[in-house]
């Protein structure tokens, strides 16, 4: 009831009343970051109201200058309000009627000017957030292209995409969600490509967001917007990359942007778009269809060549008389299961360490990994070296693959399929696999089917992913988007 | 010079690309299964998951030794290929409106019985379901499954976004 009585009050003639709202609501004089300039012009008070950490100071001196100027060349006093929002000199300025929109506005840095006597206030945009330059960002580097990654400030990240695509079919709609924290949250698409039920039901889906703050910003998002579960694959691709993001809007994919966050969300999302980097566009297509099917086999062994490899372990009468010189030759103490799973645990306290390791150190760390504990742990007897060779082989395979979500899910996949093997053998691996194969062809993101080309077929599509096509002879949007215009190239 | 290029059509970007028909999808769809799950059929043979290998429907035929071999595997593979077609049709004229994935299950486990069962004398050299051993018969269900899953989803994609697309352009006219 009191929200709701809130949200409207005017904005009082009497600027005490003004001051008193202020003080009470969001605590002007209490917060140390928010304050209030007092001025009088032309026999008028004028209170300014800032958030000093989020604006400008060199704009707002030089409004002030203009504003106290007026003293001096201006006689109307009758007209204040008019001579005042003339005198503001910057693009900026809306009036403002309602005090609880003017503390929205402070909040984001804007500054609030109140004038003695007058219903409205002025509102001008003199906002400079603490943030950094856009760089490179470090999980997609290419050796050739751009080198501009999406930063933490939605306004920034707006202005890479629009650098790119200067169509004025492209759309930017913003929205607020988070009853305390307010985020802004950007949805952008191209108008005539896009699909427009796909736009309405992303708009639909965050509209219903109901929480205080988005502190994980994007991540938060995706978990309202695609309703995961404990599914571990991920169902949206992640990207930082503005020309990556480009190419998306372009083929008909809806960006979700969310402030205080660099990468941005391309939705709809399938398996086959985290297998996927812009490296491969940066060379030939020849290079590039290599570098794919490279990255596919990377992919590929880190999912399975381990259950594959323990299943002939335990059962070597399985292999062809020409491999069969696969599996340990010497007995060993520990059991070839227990060994797998403490090696492969060893491997993701590597990777979990070397997250939050300051560098100098994880130099260190990756000393110890390599010598003590592999060395070593073959010389006491604990693992046997075949266990170390295809632990790193799959492991490297999982650091080939281009989604950093989607190696994470492949390892889990793996030791599923590793525990099947141990308990079951044969049928627990072809029963495994295929009940895997089952839950990823079942999976829809966003009504989009996961698997999508392979499961459901698509014969040209399937083939765009195994072949990376010239850009000239790739002619039409793929058809999973529903893009309103099929094809890419006006003709 | 760039309105030479433009009617250039050996130039890759001047080369039109139609849309496929639906049946003609179909078709592709079919042989793609038949071939790609069977090759994996061949590799479950290899690595003795199963007893049979794809070259099971050349056996029944008196072609000559080289049947046993390679080139018999990879020919079976390529025949099974064209076979499938047919499976891919007959779903596509009964049960392309399912659009759950068990339709798919199904059909797959059907099929897996229709030839285990019903054509099993067509087979010299297969078994019956009884004698065979326990890991061939989970490696041939398993593969039949996905099999079935691949040809009946994909056929009732693809038939969905058909009668999808057909609403759009009526609606737009």
């Amino acid at each position: 009831m009191t929200i709701k009585q809130k949200n409207h009050i005017p904005i009082s003639q009497k600027l005490s009343d003004n001051e008193q709202f202020f003080k009470e609501k969001i605590g002007v004089g209490t917060s140390f970051d928010l304050g209030i300039r007092k001025l009088k012009v032309l026999n008028k008070e004028v209170h300014i109201y800032y958030c000093n950490g989020l604006c400008d100071t060199q704009f707002i001196i030089e409004l002030l200058k203009e504003i106290i100027d007026i003293n001096d060349s201006e006689r109307q006093r009758a007209q204040a309000k008019q001579i005042i929002e003339n005198r503001l000199v910057h693009q900026q300025v809306n009036p403002v009627a309602n005090l609880d929109e003017a503390v929205d506005q402070l909040l984001s840095g804007l500054i609030v000017i109140l004038i003695e006597g007058e219903s409205n206030g002025f509102i001008v945009d003199v906002r400079s957030y603490p943030g950094r330059q856009p760089q490179e960002p470090d999980t997609e580097k290419v050796v050739r292209g751009a080198r501009d990654g999406y930063v933490e400030n939605i306004i920034v990240n707006t202005a890479l995409t629009r650098r790119r695509i200067r169509d004025e079919r492209l759309r930017y709609e913003i929205i607020q969600v988070g009853e305390r924290s307010k985020t802004d949250i950007c949805i952008a698409y191209i108008k005539d490509v896009a699909d427009p039920g796909l736009v309405e039901l992303v708009r639909k889906e965050l509209k219903a967001i109901k929480i205080d703050g988005l502190t994980m910003a994007d991540k938060t998002i995706e978990e309202f917007l695609v309703k995961q579960g404990y599914n571990p694959y991920p169902l949206v691709r992640y990207t930082e990359r503005p020309d990556v993001a480009a190419t998306h809007l372009l083929e008909g994919h809806v960006i979700i942007m969310v402030d205080t966050s660099p990468s941005v969300i391309i939705t709809p999302t399938t398996f086959f778009h985290h297998v996927q980097h812009a490296e491969e566009y940066r060379q030939s297509p020849a290079i590039g269809t290599f570098v794919r099917w490279v990255r596919f086999i990377g992919i590929f062994v880190s999912i399975f060549l381990l259950p594959l490899w323990y299943l002939f372990v335990i059962e070597p009468s399985l292999l062809p008389e020409k491999l069969s010189y696969i599996g340990p030759n010497e007995k060993t103490n520990i059991p070839t299961i227990v060994q797998l799973f403490i090696a492969d645990i060893g491997v993701e306290f590597l990777r979990m360490a070397a997250i939050h390791t300051p560098t100098p150190l994880s130099t260190a760390m990756g000393l110890i990994a390599a010598v003590l504990i592999g060395e070593i742990a073959i010389n006491v007897g604990l693992f046997v070296p075949e266990v170390i060779l295809y632990i790193s082989v799959s492991a490297i395979g999982s650091f080939a693959t281009p989604s950093y979500e989607l190696s994470i899910a492949n390892k889990i996949a793996r030791l599923f399929l590793l525990l099947a093997v141990a308990f079951f053998k044969v049928p627990g691996f072809i029963i495994g696999v295929t009940i895997y194969i089952l839950l990823l062809v079942q999976i829809r993101s966003l009504n989009t089917p996961y698997l999508w080309p392979f499961i459901p077929f698509n014969p040209s599509a399937f083939l765009q992913i195994l072949v990376r096509r010239s850009v000239p002879g790739s002619k039409v949007r793929p058809s999973i988007v529903h893009p309103q215009n099929r094809q890419k190239q006006p003709t | 010079m760039d309105h030479e290029q433009s009617k250039n059509l050996q130039l890759e970007q001047n080369q039109k690309e139609r849309p496929m028909s639906l049946i003609m999808k179909v078709v592709i769809t079919g042989f793609f299964g038949g071939a790609f799950w069977s090759l994996l059929g061949y590799f479950a043979y290899t690595f003795h998951f199963t007893e049979l290998s794809p070259n099971m429907i050349l056996l029944p035929w008196a072609v000559g030794d080289w049947k046993y071999g390679r080139l018999g595997n990879f020919l079976s593979i390529f025949l099974i290929g064209i076979l499938s077609i047919l499976v891919a049709l007959v779903y596509y004229t009964f049960f392309k409106n399912m659009k759950s994935i068990w339709a798919g299950v199904v059909y797959g486990v059907a099929l897996w019985a229709l030839i285990f069962f019903v054509f099993n004398p067509l087979f010299p050299n297969l078994q019956s379901v009884a004698e065979l051993n326990r890991d061939t018969t989970i490696t041939t269900i398993c593969l039949y499954i996905l099999y079935g899953v691949f040809i009946g989803y994909s056929i009732s994609f693809e038939a969905a976004e058909h009668e999808r697309q057909k609403q759009l352009t009526a609606i737009n006219e």
